[in-house]
């Protein structure tokens, strides 16, 4: 599997919160070889499960999201202009004046009302044009309650990076897929389930229902975090280039310390770079799966990247390999 | 002195079991039932469901729950039907030295409806009159006089002169809601089919599910239908801490419908991207709120039924609030979950109104969901 | 006359060993998301007087008190274990750490604290205040994330990483100060003086006068996660009716009566949408008959609490909100009211005694 082409393939799919079974079936096609069985939950959330020889074993829940951030139409104007409300957080400064595409594949520019300056934007005061002359006309091709996302894209920059969207998570779910195929043929002494998870962008709903069911000892989260490498950053100990990033807290969770030292010490044997992350904001389905039903030891391998939830949002692939060799080596050291 | 109320009347007299469709929504939502104190409710609604359903039982929390079993027990799909027994309201927080009684909000309010307004004040067992007062407009400075008084300067005049006079009637911690409509005007309209009172958030919602009780129950022979059917009457949704958290995650349902009120702007001035929906347009089914992004496959189905069945059904046009649904559906391993809404002005205040045939196309956009679901 | 005397010594004499208890527990470090650390200690402290010990998998500390009888009911009083702190985030030349928060801290004291850093070694610091001449025109409080920490001279980047690297908890100092009537001044009253006096008062009593079987969760998060550790406690005994203990906000001369609770006069007892109305009358009942002084306090929709999560885990429990009154929260000088915590401790010897709450909110499993 070529981590980029797998990377690729996952973002060029929309998955807006909540309607994510176009990605689904594709990550369901690209695992099932590597496991023992793939099933559906009713919210949506993709669990293929690596079952072990032993009886009674320990399970270990392996969790990306599948969701991205995106726009449910609210309502069509006399004008044809289509009204949005908003899934996840969206940076509308950063979403307007691009090109946006429905589920039914209907093409579009977000643009903002013409009084209101950038820092104002608000969902209310965006709109959606599709070409349309009037409402009529918009009807044709968009419903109430349709979804858009910004328009997919990636492309490779200097060196090992890359750019473009949605990045956030599906290098998360490229590494679980690389990750399944690595240990595909390998003989563990626990349970492994990898799960895709939907709605991480509106609140990590997904991934409760999906811990409820499996109840694990240990789950790992693997979605991405931001740096402190650019300009005029918020202050942050974390590198793009800086390796793989072991997750201390976050705005929602606080890992328990155990993991991010097993984390560190495979990290330091095996010499795959790493880095610490504390991060001051914002929150991960790491949060769900700690605290859901009597509660789960968690933690985070975070993919380290500038500019979450634009339309450019940058990786570097090295970091992005050192997170499967670390979350490879940890499950091997269990 | 204002006599008591014709419903409040005829359930004194005759018990729950003969009032039906708009006269049993005004007489669940005369029930004085603020968030946290939903005992007349509950025992309102439990009455009918032990009467109708193959058991029902009322925990420790106050929600009720009734359950009809249909069909196959092997082929039974879990279906959750909810709605939530209490009203915003008020708690009291404070009894004056003069007797005057202060109150936080139970739930949404907008301080701008407060000032002036009617109330009923006490507990499950006890209640009196009271007035929401605030300083007269003539002691009002000019800049106070532009914006809505906090609640936290409003108190309840309920006529005590003393503290100690009040704390032999009402505690800290006792309740208060706003009172039914003057002269027992409970509709009013050209075609007196509109509905005007407090608390039809979510007394409708209450009222359609006994209506679809007494239809399963009365028409279980020949209903065709696979299905274990739960009536949950849940408490304290208006301020989140929400006893359909406890009733999903014991019932552990395959789907739920969630019968609720949402707030529309079909008035004057409202620019059209805002209306929501519209009064007399049916039930409004919601795509995505703040709490819940609702099954697709549902969705569709609910409007492919109400056209088969020529129901006025629409869909909310503006992602906003949220209900129990935001909690069932995460509940346990996951619930497919729907709402089902009745459009509402002035949602939150003492005189919500909404429309009759609004209130009949969610109770049977209900029924046919319960038959698509079947088939599911 | 005689007799009067020693009772009033008896009840000074239980006065003085919850202020030791209190400051104890407060003693051990215990930031939010750092719980696991304290196994050892408290362990230690307080295994010899229970049944069973046992931390889970997220940093809950669940201590059961057994009353040795079959088919007893379960009652659960939670006292949140962790408390507010720092983390480092990250380690700069010339013996400096930058940290984040942990929990919720008032930016305007933290300059000029003392702060220790619980890495490989324990380090003592304070934190930086601004130089006047390097302040700008407006007094705006830095945010956090430009707060220093100072450990002193003669640390090496390098040198400072191995010993307190990124993700290392720092803890403002304990201290504790006696102040007239029996005030306690400290840092961690919030909430290990609550935990404290629960584990005093339950295992103040023979197995045979408990009303069921007492767990006291010294519970994990509450600073941090919206829905804290107890909640999965809650979730993992299944209790028939529950007590959650915390601090609560103590008048002072800026704050209105309406939002505070007096201090020196007992404990307070929340009416709230998020606890059980039922619970919380007999509980204003038990002080009453036990002349144990409360002052009730209405708190509409949320205790704020983790009677909240709580009352909804577990398939729903009853649950009760206390409060010990404390002034200057989330600060490290907290002052609390030993005639309080006396209060609180005869009021939970009252609660897990009660044959009548026992009885009356045993959980009836039905079928629905």
């Amino acid at each position: 599997m070529n981590l980029y082409a797998t990377l690729k393939r996952l973002c060029l799919i929309s998955s807006p919160s909540g309607r994510e079974g176009a990605v689904r079936e594709e990550i369901s096609s690209i695992i099932s070889p590597f496991v023992d069985s793939v099933s559906v939950d009713s919210l949506g959330n993709l669990i293929a499960l690596k079952k072990s020889r032993t009886e009674g074993a320990k399970k270990v829940m392996l969790c990306a999201h599948m969701d991205e951030i995106g726009f449910i139409v609210n309502s069509i104007g006399e004008d044809g202009a289509v009204r949005v409300g908003t899934l996840g957080g969206i940076r509308l400064a950063a979403a307007s004046y691009t090109k946006v595409i429905s589920q039914r594949g209907v093409k579009g520019a977000l643009c903002a009302n013409a009084d209101v300056q950038p820092a104002d934007y608000k969902a209310d005061t965006m709109y959606i044009d599709i070409g349309a002359k009037n409402k009529r006309e918009a009807e044709r091709y968009v419903k109430i309650g349709d979804t858009f996302v910004c328009e997919p894209s990636l492309s490779k920059l200097c060196f090992s990076r890359v750019c473009g969207r949605p990045i956030d998570d599906r290098v998360g779910c490229a590494v679980l897929l690389e990750l399944a195929e690595r240990l595909s043929g390998v003989e563990l002494s626990f349970d492994v389930y990898f799960v895709f998870s939907v709605q991480e962008e509106v609140g990590c709903r997904g991934s409760k229902p999906a811990t409820f069911a499996i109840s694990p000892d240990i789950a790992i989260c693997f979605d991405v975090t931001a740096t402190g490498d650019t300009p005029s950053a918020k202050p942050m100990a974390c590198a793009l280039g800086g390796g793989a990033a072991i997750k201390i807290k976050d705005n929602s969770v606080i890992c328990h310390e155990d993991i991010v030292k097993a984390l560190c010490k495979v990290a330091e044997a095996e010499k795959i770079p790493y880095q610490r992350e504390v991060l001051t904001f914002g929150g991960t389905d790491t949060s769900s799966m700690q605290l859901t039903g009597c509660g789960a030891m968690a933690g985070a391998i975070s993919i380290p990247m500038r500019y979450v939830h634009s339309g450019v949002e940058t990786c570097d692939m090295k970091d992005v390999a050192a997170c499967v060799s670390l979350a490879e080596k940890y499950l091997l050291s269990l | 002195m204002r006599s008591m109320n014709p419903y409040h009347r005829h359930i004194l007299n005759n018990g729950p079991a003969e009032l039906e469709d708009i006269s049993l929504v005004v007489a669940l939502a005369s029930l004085f039932g603020p968030t946290g104190c939903e005992d007349r409710v509950a025992h309102f609604v439990l009455e009918e469901a032990r009467r109708l359903c193959d058991s029902a039982s009322c925990d420790r929390m106050g929600n009720v729950v009734g359950r009809i079993s249909l069909g196959d027990p092997q082929k039974r799909k879990r279906v959750m039907l909810s709605a939530h027994t209490d009203e915003v309201g008020f708690m009291i927080e404070e009894i004056k030295s003069d007797g005057m009684l202060t109150f936080g909000c139970l739930g949404g309010m907008d301080p701008a409806i407060l000032a002036g307004k009617r109330v009923l004040v006490g507990n499950e067992k006890t209640l009196i009159n009271g007035v929401i007062c605030s300083k007269a407009i003539h002691h009002k400075k000019k800049s106070e006089r532009d914006s809505a008084v906090d609640s936290d300067k409003l108190y309840i005049d309920a006529g005590f002169t003393s503290r100690e006079e009040a704390e032999a009637e009402i505690s800290v911690g006792d309740f208060a809601t706003f009172d039914e409509p003057a002269d027992n005007s409970f509709t009013f309209g050209r075609d007196g089919q509109t509905l005007k009172m407090k608390a039809l958030d979510d007394r409708m919602g209450c009222a359609v599910l006994i209506e679809l009780m007494r239809k399963l129950n009365r028409e279980r022979e020949s209903l065709s239908l696979d299905l274990d059917v739960y009536f949950c009457f849940t408490v304290r949704e208006e301020t989140g801490c929400s006893g359909a958290i406890v009733v999903s995650e014991k019932i552990a349902p395959d789907f739920a419908l969630v019968f609720e009120s949402t707030a529309v702007g079909d008035i004057p001035d409202a620019p059209s991207e805002k209306r929501v929906a519209e009064l007399g347009g049916g039930a409004v089914i919601s795509v995505a709120d703040r709490s819940t992004i609702y099954d697709a496959e549902l969705i569709d189905t609910a409007f492919k039924v109400a056209k088969k069945n020529g129901i006025p059904l629409q869909v909310k046009r503006y992602l906003s609030g949220g209900n129990d649904a935001g909690h069932i559906h995460k509940s346990g391993v996951g619930v497919r979950s729907l709402a089902i809404s009745v459009p509402t002005r002035y949602l939150h205040s003492p005189t919500c109104v909404a429309h009759c045939e609004d209130y009949r196309s969610a109770r049977a956009i209900g029924f046919a969901m319960l038959e698509a679901i079947n088939e599911i | 006359m005689a007799s009067e005397e020693k009772f009033d010594k008896d009840i000074e004499n239980i006065k003085f060993q919850l202020q030791n208890e209190i400051i104890k527990l407060c003693s051990i470090a215990t930031v939010s998301g750092f719980e696991s650390r304290a196994t050892e200690k408290v362990s230690s402290m307080y295994r010899d007087r229970l049944d069973s010990f046992y931390c889970d998998a997220v940093g809950n500390h669940i201590l059961l008190r057994s009353c040795g009888r079959k088919d007893a009911v379960k009652i659960m009083i939670d006292a949140h274990l962790d408390e507010i702190g720092f983390v480092v985030t990250e380690v700069l030349d010339g013996g400096f750490l930058r940290i984040a928060n942990i929990g919720g801290i008032d930016r305007a004291i933290i300059q000029g604290a003392e702060v220790t850093v619980l890495g490989d070694e324990t380090l003592h610091g304070v934190i930086a205040s601004t130089p006047p001449h390097l302040k700008g025109d407006d007094d705006k409080l830095p945010t956090i994330d430009k707060a220093l920490v100072d450990v002193g001279l003669g640390y090496s980047k390098e040198e400072l990483e191995k010993i307190a690297c990124v993700g290392t908890p720092v803890i403002f100092d304990k201290t504790y100060t006696s102040l007239k009537n029996g005030r306690l001044a400290g840092p961690s009253f919030d909430n290990k003086a609550c935990g404290a006096i629960a584990i005093c008062a339950v295992t103040s009593l023979e197995p045979s006068e408990l009303a069921g079987d007492v767990y006291i969760t010294l519970s994990c998060r509450e600073e941090t996660a919206s829905r804290g550790g107890a909640y999965l406690c809650a979730n993992r005994i299944s209790p028939d009716y529950a007590m959650v203990i915390d601090v609560n906000l103590a008048n002072a001369p800026d704050v209105s009566e309406r939002e505070s609770v007096p201090m020196g006069e007992g404990i307070s007892i929340s009416y709230s949408s998020s606890t059980s109305r039922a619970l919380t009358r007999e509980c204003a009942r038990l002080c009453k008959e036990g002349e144990i002084p409360f002052t009730p306090k209405a708190e509409p929709s949320s205790t704020g609490t983790n009677a909240v999560a709580v009352n909804i885990a577990g398939g729903g429990v009853p649950v009760v909100d206390v409060g010990l009154p404390l002034r200057n929260m989330h600060t490290y000088n907290e002052i609390i009211a030993l005639d309080d915590c006396y209060s609180l401790y005869r009021f939970i010897r009252a609660f897990v005694t009660s044959r009548e709450l026992a009885e009356g909110f045993a959980r009836e499993e039905g079928e629905i």
